[in-house]
């Protein structure tokens, strides 16, 4: 069905729909819940000012991960030193703040950190494909939409990613 | 001869076609070793959506944000007219121009330090403002026009400040094209 931005009813359409996943990919390369509503709303926004017509939904929500990916991956770039301190700051041990979220939490925290490291440390061109297919649950050729490589290119940096994940996270249990 | 590791990572995101998804799954049935190489790739994948954030925080202001789209975009059936639209895109990019212009100032002052009556002269209007409170002084002693820039940095730095010093482009953001 085609998809109309400008319209009322697609545009809420394309929202419901991809509203969460926009915020998770985004959430995925600035880590910071604000940021990234904000980002999701410039997306949306841009989606509604370029007034153009998506021959399917599909195509809707490629063309708005993508430009969420770059909305995100730009601010990065721009933002760096800002985010480094905030991260310095955050990092800094807080009795309090464990003391307050209870010891599951803790926990999940940490794993979540442990994750973020092990993807951090992936080169960008794997980082991104193992994001979407992981947190996104896109298929191999959604993702080569969005990305715009061929879906053979995606299997291999999905494995690729795969496997030196499996190296980071296994060296940290190491450590532990 | 046992599967190939990209292959089976292929396999466990379903995305094999046939006939080596029935090879594969063949295979599986009676070689332990490939079995425990697809747990083990499961277990990373699991691992890596263990971070995923919870939806109801993901999803905490998808109502606000579309209620605000919607009055934005769509209230009232009316689209935004084009000159408003414009409007809105241009002042905070004016903002953001008149601040880098400020700064830019503030810098050279720095640099070739120049005294308050010299700032008078060259831009009467940033003196005023200057004096009359809205700048916080950081320090009481001695004007800074003592120190050069790189002085103050290296002071800053040595004391562990994080200084950043930035010029900012102001070009518009790039968005692929459909």
């Amino acid at each position: 069905m085609e998809i109309k931005s400008t319209d009322r009813d697609d545009f809420r359409r394309v929202y419901d729909a991809d509203y969460h996943l926009l915020v998770q990919v985004i959430m995925h390369i600035v880590y910071n819940l604000e940021i990234a509503e904000d980002l999701t709303q410039e997306a949306f926004e841009r989606f509604y000012v370029k007034n153009m017509t998506f021959p399917s939904e599909d195509d809707a929500r490629y063309w708005l991960i993508r430009v969420a990916k770059n909305l995100a991956l730009n601010h990065i770039r721009r933002n760096k030193r800002e985010i480094e301190m905030v991260e310095k700051v955050k990092r800094m041990p807080s009795a309090a703040a464990d003391e307050r979220d209870g010891a599951s939490e803790a926990i999940e925290r940490e794993n979540r950190e442990e994750v973020r490291r092990a993807i951090d440390a992936l080169p960008e061109n794997l980082r991104m494909v193992i994001q979407l297919k992981e947190f996104s649950g896109l298929d191999y050729k959604s993702i080569s939409k969005v990305l715009g490589i061929s879906e053979t290119n995606v299997k291999v940096r999905v494995f690729r990613a795969r496997k030196k994940l499996e190296e980071a996270l296994r060296g940290e249990e190491d450590v532990y | 001869m046992c599967i190939d590791a990209q292959m089976l990572s292929a396999y466990l995101d379903g995305e094999l076609a046939e006939p080596y998804r029935t090879q594969v799954k063949e295979h599986l049935e009676h070689c332990p070793a490939c079995r425990r190489h697809l747990e083990d790739m499961k277990a990373v994948g699991d691992r890596i959506r263990s971070a995923e954030y919870p939806d109801e925080l993901l999803d905490r202001n998808k109502d606000r944000i579309f209620a605000l789209l919607d009055s934005k975009y769509f209230q009232n059936g009316r689209k935004v007219s084009f000159i408003r639209r414009r409007l809105e895109i241009s002042i905070p990019s004016l903002v953001t121009a008149a601040a880098a212009v400020v700064f830019i100032f503030i810098g050279s002052f720095m640099f070739f330090g120049t005294s308050g009556e010299q700032t008078g002269e060259i831009l009467p209007s940033f003196a005023v403002q200057a004096g009359s409170g809205s700048v916080r002084y950081v320090s009481d002693e001695a004007s800074l026009d003592n120190f050069t820039l790189e002085e103050i940095l290296h002071y800053l730095d040595s004391k562990g400040y994080n200084v950043d010093i930035s010029i900012k482009g102001l070009q518009p953001l790039e968005t692929p094209a459909e």
